[in-house]
């Protein structure tokens, strides 16, 4: 095609852009996987039948804080790689913060807890089954974010995948509370986490393949 | 018409908001300015350069909104056009041998040097167009006074002093800009 009839065609499909959109793409993708996440809770493993009590307490909050607030910061980073020209990344402290906030917690609670139960605070009942459930369920989020990456570019495309991939192993956890009973901060902090950080491996080792553009 | 960077961060912007004149004049705009880009990086076909050209104007038009108004739109446009290219040698699968390399890596200053070159069209048209043309004969293309006077058809005094009030309101700007 000759360039000047590709421009005509470009040029006749000028929508405009809202000035967030990069947020709301990211945000669109996140939470069409995270409904499609629930809905595989739904169809295997169950929702936890007593979620409506558990909602009030203060472990549930505890882990919602902690998931959703690494869903946001990951979410944020990855909103800087999307753009061709992101060059130093700022705000990598929002993933710490919770992560240290909830360490926190977890000595308070090791504190105030007899040595002989430590380990069975530290390993719940699921720890064996607890991060592979959370990476499974982070691969309908992954690949909404895939979606959401169709209208970006990014150029550092492993730390983009990473990035995706921590998003949606957050989030993936986020959506795994409605089922997971487990109370102690710091399996959460164990547990919760690893899954979160194989999905982010995942992503990064598929991000140079899945996101070129 | 000269190719600013503040003239094309305005299209840009305009065609953001929807404006498809705005956005087809950008793109036209762009072409001389990537092909100049690659054919400078890149030994190659001319078709091989008009593919990466086309290559890169599609993903301005459709990864427009990963653009961010606050920044250079130049530094974004080149990094996508890095991008592009490096996409081009991977889809080809072609390495490149080393002494190419050494090419390339000279080649990367194209890139700072257009940039400034297009931060001093910006600021030399802020400037009376006599002072601006003045100091472009003598400090950009390197023409003496007198060549230039002659050129101008005025005295070499007068070049003379052109060039000094310029330089001097250009220098005031940038400071102020800094500040």
């Amino acid at each position: 095609m000759n360039t000047d009839d590709l421009i005509q065609t470009l040029a006749g499909d000028t929508r405009p852009v809202a000035r967030n959109s990069i947020a709301r793409r990211l945000v669109v993708g996140v939470f069409a996987g995270g409904v499609a996440s629930a809905l595989m809770i739904m169809a295997s493993i169950g929702v936890r039948p007593d979620l409506g009590a558990a909602m009030q307490g203060a472990s549930f909050w505890l882990k919602w804080g902690y998931t959703l607030s690494l869903s946001i910061a990951a979410l944020m980073t990855t909103a800087q790689l999307a753009r061709p020209d992101s060059g130093r990344l700022r705000g990598l402290w929002a993933l710490a913060t919770p992560v240290m906030l909830l360490g926190v917690v977890g000595l308070v609670e090791l504190a105030q807890t007899p040595h002989s139960q430590w380990m069975a605070m530290w390993l719940g009942h699921s720890w064996k089954s607890c991060p592979w459930l959370v990476l499974s369920l982070s691969v309908p989020i992954f690949v909404g974010l895939l979606w959401s990456f169709r209208r970006l570019a990014p150029t550092r495309l492993r730390a983009a995948g990473a990035a995706a991939g921590l998003a949606a192993g957050a989030f993936a956890a986020t959506v795994y509370c409605i089922h997971c009973p487990e109370v102690s901060a710091i399996f959460v902090l164990t547990w919760y986490s690893l899954g979160m950080l194989l999905a982010a491996f995942l992503g990064m080792i598929v991000g140079p393949r899945l996101l070129r553009w | 018409m000269q190719t600013t960077e503040g003239h094309l961060r305005a299209l840009m912007i305009d065609g953001l908001g929807g404006d498809a004149a705005a956005h087809a004049a950008l793109l036209r705009l762009l072409v001389p300015l990537l092909r100049g880009f690659y054919r400078r990086r890149v030994r190659g076909a001319d078709d091989d350069i008009e593919d990466m050209v086309q290559d890169t104007l599609i993903a301005v038009h459709t990864r427009r909104a990963t653009y961010d108004p606050e920044r250079a739109f130049t530094a974004w446009l080149y990094a996508v056009a890095r991008y592009k290219m490096i996409d081009h040698f991977r889809r080809v699968g072609r390495l490149r041998p080393i002494d190419d390399l050494a090419d390339s890596l000279v080649a990367d200053e194209f890139e700072a040097s257009s940039i400034a070159r297009l931060d001093i069209n910006d600021l030399l048209e802020q400037l009376p167009p006599k002072q601006a043309r003045m100091i472009r004969a003598i400090r950009l293309e390197g023409l003496s006074v007198a060549e230039a006077a002659s050129a101008e058809g005025i005295g070499e005094s007068d070049v003379k002093v052109s060039v000094h009030r310029g330089l001097k309101a250009l220098m005031a700007r940038v400071h102020g800009a800094v500040r």
